[in-house]
C-alpha cells in the first residue's frame, strides 16, 4: 500500500512538470471569467482610443466584436466598452474643451434630442421583436447606413482634395456658400463656438435621428454625428470632433450605470486595463486631429466607416465556414 | 451563503463516496489532489489529479482481465444557445436557435484508451460517458424537426470542444499499477465557477464493477472574488466606482499630455 503511494507521489512530480510553462502577461479578469493578455487589452484599447481622438468616435463598433472575438461573454463586452468610451472621451473632450474647439451648448441640444430619439428607439426595437423581423431589419440597415454615409463622403473629399490641388490655392470649405435651409425655422439660437446661428428645431431633430439608429442598432452614433455636423451644419471640424465626444462622454457614463446595475456585465479590471490604454491613445489620436486638414480628416473618417461597412456586409453576404454559433452560455444561477 | 451551500453538499458527496458498499465485489478509494482550485488574478487554468485504488475482493475469484478506469468531470450546468444560420436570397441570417438546459458549462470525459474499448453504447448510456448525454430537447414532434435536433446536438458537440469547454481525452487515465491509477483533469482558464463532480467507474471486460463519485469547487478569492461580489451585491456603487475611476485616468491622461 506505501509502495504504491509512493509510485503514485512520483507519477504527480512528472505531471507539475508539464504544467508549468508560463503563458506570458495573462489578467484573470473576475467578471468575463476568463484570463486573457494584459498587453493586448493595453494595445486594443490604445488603438481604439486613438480612433475616438482623432475621429471624434465612440469607437464601441470596434472595441466590442475585438472583445467578443477573443472570447469575452458578449454582455460584459458591450457594458465594459461603454467604460472605455466614457474614458476616451473624457480625456478628448477636456482637450478640446481647453482650445474652444467643444460647444456644450450644441452638445446639450444634441442630448435632448437624443434621449427622445433613444425612447422612440427602444418603443420600435421591441415592436420589431415581436414582429420577428429585427435581425435582417438591423443588419441590412446598419449595412447600409454605413456604406452610404462612407460612399458619400468618400466621393466628397477626394473631389475637394483634387479640386484644391488643381485651384492650388484655398479650396471652398464644406461649406460658407451652401444655402442654409435651416436659416428660416423659429427658435433661432446662437451656438458661440460653432460660429452658427440657427433654430434649435435641426438640431433636436439630428439628436433624435442619431438617438434613434443607435438604440436600434446598439451603436453609440459617433460617426453619423460627425458628418451630419460637417455637412449639414457646416460646424468647423475641431469644434465637431469636440462636441461630439461630450456627447458621447455623457452617453457613455448614463450607458455604464445603467449595465452595471441591470445587467451586473461591466468587469472593472478589464475596464482598467482598456481604460489605460485608450486615455494615452485618445491624446495621441486628438494631436494627430488637430494637424489634420478638414478635407483629409473627412476622407480617413469616410475610409473608416466604409471598412466597418464592408466588414459588416462580409459577415452576412459571404459563405460562413460556420452555420452553428453558440450565442450564449448562462450559468443557472 | 451559496459559497458555503455548495461546500455542505460538497463534504456531503465526499462523506456518501467514502461509504462502503458490502455488496460489491471490488472497493475503490479515490483521493484528489486538492478539493478547491482558487481563482487569483495570475490564474490562467489548473491542473486537478484523482488518484485511485482499486482493492480486490479475496472472496472474489480474481478477474483475469486487467481494470478499465473511466471517468467524467462536469462542472455547474447552465444553458446554452446555439444559433444556425442560413442563406436568405444573398445573405445569410440567423435561421432557427435552439436553447439546451442544463448542460455542464465544463465536461470531461478520461480514460486510458479509447472509451469504444472499454464500454457499449448501453454501458455509456447509462453512466453518462460523454456530453451528449447531457443534451436533451423535448421529443420531436415530425421527422423534419427529429433531424434538426440531431443537427444542432451534433454542432453542440463540436463547438463545445473547440470551445475547450467538452474534453475528451484517452489517456488522461494512467494505470500506475493494474489496481492503482492517476486521472489528470485538465481545467481551462475560462472553467466556470462552482462545483465539480467526479465520477469514476472501475471496469472489467465491459462490466462495471464500481462507481465512485468526488468532487471540487472551483472559486474566485483575493481581489478577483471580492470584486465579483462587489458587482453583485453593490452594483450601485460598482458602476460608479467604474465611471469615476475611467473619468480620472481620461483626466490624469490629459494633465500628463499638457505639459508639451
Amino acid at each position: 500500500m506505501l509502495g504504491a503511494i509512493d509510485a503514485a507521489s512520483e507519477h504527480l512530480e512528472k505531471i507539475k512538470v508539464f504544467k508549468n510553462n508560463g503563458r506570458g502577461m495573462q489578467l484573470y479578469l473576475p467578471i468575463a471569467e476568463l484570463p486573457l493578455n494584459l498587453f493586448l487589452l493595453l494595445g486594443m484599447g490604445g488603438a481604439v482610443g486613438f480612433i475616438s481622438g482623432l475621429f471624434g468616435v465612440g469607437g464601441g463598433f470596434l472595441l466590442t466584436p475585438f472583445l467578443i472575438f477573443i472570447g469575452v461573454p458578449a454582455p460584459v463586452a458591450v457594458a465594459t466598452s461603454s467604460v472605455h468610451i466614457a474614458a476616451s472621451s473624457v480625456t478628448g473632450a477636456i482637450t478640446y474643451w481647453r482650445r474652444q474647439a467643444l460647444d456644450i451648448k450644441l452638445g446639450a441640444v444634441l442630448i435632448a434630442g437624443g434621449l427622445l430619439g433613444t425612447v422612440a428607439g427602444v418603443l420600435f426595437f421591441n415592436q420589431m421583436r415581436r414582429l420577428g423581423h429585427l435581425e435582417v431589419v438591423i443588419t441590412l440597415s446598419y449595412v447600409t447606413l454605413l456604406m452610404s454615409v462612407g460612399g458619400l463622403m468618400f466621393v466628397e473629399s477626394v473631389g475637394a482634395l483634387v479640386a484644391k490641388r488643381r485651384a492650388g490655392g484655398t479650396p471652398a470649405p464644406a461649406g460658407h456658400h451652401a444655402p442654409p435651409w435651416h436659416r428660416n425655422l423659429p427658435w433661432q439660437i446662437t451656438f458661440h463656438r460653432s460660429k452658427l446661428k440657427i433654430s434649435v428645431l435641426p438640431v433636436l431633430v439630428l439628436g433624435a435621428v442619431i438617438g434613434f439608429i443607435g438604440t436600434v442598432l446598439g451603436i453609440g452614433g459617433g460617426f453619423l454625428v460627425v458628418p451630419a455636423l460637417i455637412y449639414f451644419f457646416r460646424i468647423p471640424t475641431s469644434v465637431v470632433v469636440g462636441t461630439s465626444l461630450f456627447q458621447i462622454l455623457m452617453t457613455a457614463i448614463a450607458a455604464t450605470i445603467l449595465h452595471g446595475t441591470i445587467s451586473q456585465a461591466v468587469d472593472i479590471l478589464l475596464a482598467l486595463t482598456l481604460v489605460i490604454g485608450g486615455v494615452i491613445g485618445a491624446q495621441f489620436g486628438v494631436r494627430t486631429g488637430q494637424t489634420l486638414k478638414g478635407e483629409q480628416f473627412r476622407l480617413l473618417l469616410a475610409l473608416l466607416i466604409l471598412a466597418v461597412g464592408i466588414r459588416f456586409a462580409y459577415e452576412i453576404v459571404g459563405e460562413p465556414r460556420e452555420l452553428f454559433v453558440i450565442t450564449a452560455t448562462e450559468p443557472e444561477r | 451563503m451559496r459559497q458555503s451551500g455548495l461546500f455542505a453538499r460538497f463534504i456531503l458527496l465526499l462523506a456518501l463516496a467514502a461509504l462502503p458498499r458490502p455488496s460489491s465485489a471490488q472497493e475503490m478509494v479515490v483521493t484528489l489532489s486538492t478539493r478547491e482550485v482558487a481563482i487569483t488574478s495570475n490564474f490562467t487554468g489548473a491542473e486537478i489529479t484523482a488518484f485511485g485504488l482499486i482493492e480486490r475482493d479475496a472472496r472474489f475469484a480474481t478477474r483475469a482481465a486487467p481494470f478499465d478506469v473511466v471517468a467524467t468531470v462536469q462542472g455547474p450546468a447552465g444553458e446554452v444557445l446555439l444559433h444556425q444560420k442560413d442563406r436568405f436570397g444573398p445573405i445569410w441570417l440567423t435561421a432557427a436557435r435552439k436553447r439546451f438546459g442544463g448542460v455542464p458549462l465544463y465536461f470531461a470525459l478520461l480514460s486510458a484508451r479509447p472509451l469504444a474499448e472499454i464500454a457499449d453504447a448501453d454501458t455509456a448510456a447509462r453512466l453518462k460517458l460523454g456530453l451528449e448525454h447531457y443534451l436533451t430537447l423535448p421529443p420531436p414532434l415530425s421527422l423534419q424537426q427529429g433531424r434538426e435536433d440531431a443537427g444542432f446536438r451534433d454542432a453542440m458537440l463540436r463547438l463545445r470542444a473547440e470551445e475547450g469547454a467538452s474534453i475528451i481525452d484517452a489517456s488522461a487515465v494512467t494505470m500506475i499499477r493494474p489496481n492503482l491509477f492517476t486521472a489528470k483533469v485538465q481545467l481551462p482558464g475560462k472553467a466556470p465557477t462552482g462545483l465539480y463532480l467526479i465520477n469514476i467507474s472501475v471496469l472489467s471486460e465491459g462490466v462495471v464493477l464500481r462507481t465512485v463519485q468526488s468532487g471540487f469547487v472551483v472559486r474566485k478569492v483575493g481581489i478577483d472574488g471580492l470584486l465579483a461580489n462587489a458587482a453583485r451585491s453593490q452594483p450601485g456603487y460598482y458602476a460608479l466606482t467604474t465611471i469615476l475611476m475611467a473619468i480620472l485616468l481620461g483626466w490624469i491622461a490629459n494633465i500628463i499630455f499638457r505639459r508639451d
